[in-house]
């Protein structure tokens, strides 16, 4: 991305936004269209959702994803992937097999045209610390990312918090490897003040978890190539009602960061055709007043 | 071929006949009601009941992609992936098979997810019994 883009901050889009409707009322060329109309040509795949035959795709389907990624212009951004660590029903993963899985989605993240990739790690509690060895498989995993040129990011989401201890291992790990090759993405659900209505959730509210200080991101900046822009509810006035858009994407333009906001909607009636949509469009009214396009 | 909604899928409820035109049992084919696709190996089944007749794990196969596994077979491909956009057809030994008419399926499956608490997983067993996502009146013709 930092090849062919102007430095600063870019709007992108995930796949997650529409995966209650890409399998019935769209598919990927779909989003393309969507993704052109509201100018935000980045791109977040969830590997396994949208990559036929995945882990290994044919190259007719390869064909085809080239194809549309031209026509439409998308700047591939974040491959989302997963490493996995509860993986048989008697035993888990070993660092090997971890590592082998992970290497395998480097290597087609990089020929699919991705830079980075969403590296979702196996978590041992509900602080969702990751797996005790996460610190060996990335580690051996550096090599590769560096080869094929995409850096690797867990995603750090609530209800962990920006000042977390995980989080502070990651920096310290980037630093000890001095690596440009590990991040991570910050899911703006960390950032969540205020409650919304979610008729699909017991008690038909989501409210916020403890959240992080928009300010708390500005030490971090420096690790993060792209954020998951996450949001629950954009009003008509074009307005995020639970999170405080203004103040974190103002930091990030003060900072002078270089990098990809994702935009992903994670709020109710995702199964009713055409109100993700809405809610995407709505984001991007807000990003591009927010960022001065 | 496209999903329906809901979890429980309407096409594919038959029963199934044998080459000697005896009825062995019936079928039930559901889809993933998570974003992503599914590992074999982080696939849980717990029961499939028709009209509150449970049928385990023993009792099934499941066909993904063309293949059938038994349940302890899906255990071991930790690389084969049940797609998110395809159905899993259940296939359920009942000598007779279903009546026709309409019928009551439940399933109560769901997925290791290594990236969610590990007593989040736990409970999804629990969870799928109380959830209405779960259940599909369904028509044997």
């Amino acid at each position: 991305m930092e090849k062919t883009l102007k430095p600063g901050i870019h709007r992108g889009v995930s796949t997650y936004c529409w995966y209650q409707e890409l399998y019935w009322d769209m598919d990927l060329e779909d989003m393309f269209m969507h993704m052109q109309d509201i100018g935000a040509h980045g791109l977040e795949i969830l590997a396994d959702g949208i990559i036929k035959g995945y882990p290994n795709p044919t190259n007719d389907w390869l064909d085809k994803w080239f194809g549309l990624v031209e026509k439409y212009d998308i700047v591939p951004v974040e491959y989302g992937h997963w490493v996995e660590s509860r993986m048989f029903p008697d035993r888990d993963y070993t660092t090997e097999e971890a590592f082998e899985m992970l290497v395998h989605d480097i290597k087609l993240a990089s020929f699919m045209g991705f830079t980075c990739m969403r590296t979702k790690l196996g978590v041992i509690d509900g602080d969702l610390n990751p797996v005790p060895n996460w610190r060996e498989f990335i580690k051996m995993a550096l090599p590769y990312a560096e080869k094929y040129n995409v850096v690797m990011q867990p995603e750090v989401h609530s209800p962990t918090k920006l000042t977390s201890r995980m989080v502070q291992d990651y920096c310290e790990f980037i630093d000890k490897e001095q690596t440009k090759y590990f991040g991570f993405n910050i899911d703006f659900g960390v950032f969540q003040t205020k409650a919304f209505e979610d008729p699909e959730r017991v008690g038909g509210r989501r409210r916020p978890m403890d959240p992080s200080k928009p300010e708390d991101i500005i030490p971090l900046l420096p690790y993060v190539h792209a954020c998951h822009a996450k949001y629950y509810n954009m009003d008509e006035n074009f307005d995020e009602t639970t999170i405080p858009y203004v103040e974190v994407v103002n930091i990030m333009k003060e900072q002078g960061w270089n990098g990809w906001l994702l935009s992903e909607y994670e709020g109710p009636y995702k199964k009713v055709p055409g109100y993700s949509t809405t809610q995407v469009r709505r984001h991007h009214v807000m990003l591009k007043r927010l960022l001065g396009e | 071929m496209m999903l329906e909604r809901d979890v429980v899928q309407q096409k594919g409820f038959r029963n199934l006949v044998d080459e000697n035109g005896n009825i062995w049992g019936f079928q039930v084919c559901i889809r993933q009601k998570v974003y992503r696709g599914t590992w074999l190996s982080q696939f849980r089944f717990d029961h499939l009941a028709v009209d509150g007749v449970k049928y385990g794990p023993e009792d099934c196969t499941f066909t993904i992609s063309g293949i059938e596994y038994t349940y302890a077979e899906m255990g071991k491909y930790d690389r084969v992936m049940w797609p998110i956009d395809e159905m899993c057809f259940i296939k359920v030994k009942k000598p007779g098979g279903l009546e026709t008419g309409a019928h009551k399926v439940h399933v109560n499956y769901w997925e290791v997810r290594s990236y969610l608490p590990p007593e989040s997983t736990a409970r999804n067993k629990d969870q799928n019994e109380i959830n209405p996502a779960m259940t599909s009146e369904l028509i044997i013709v």
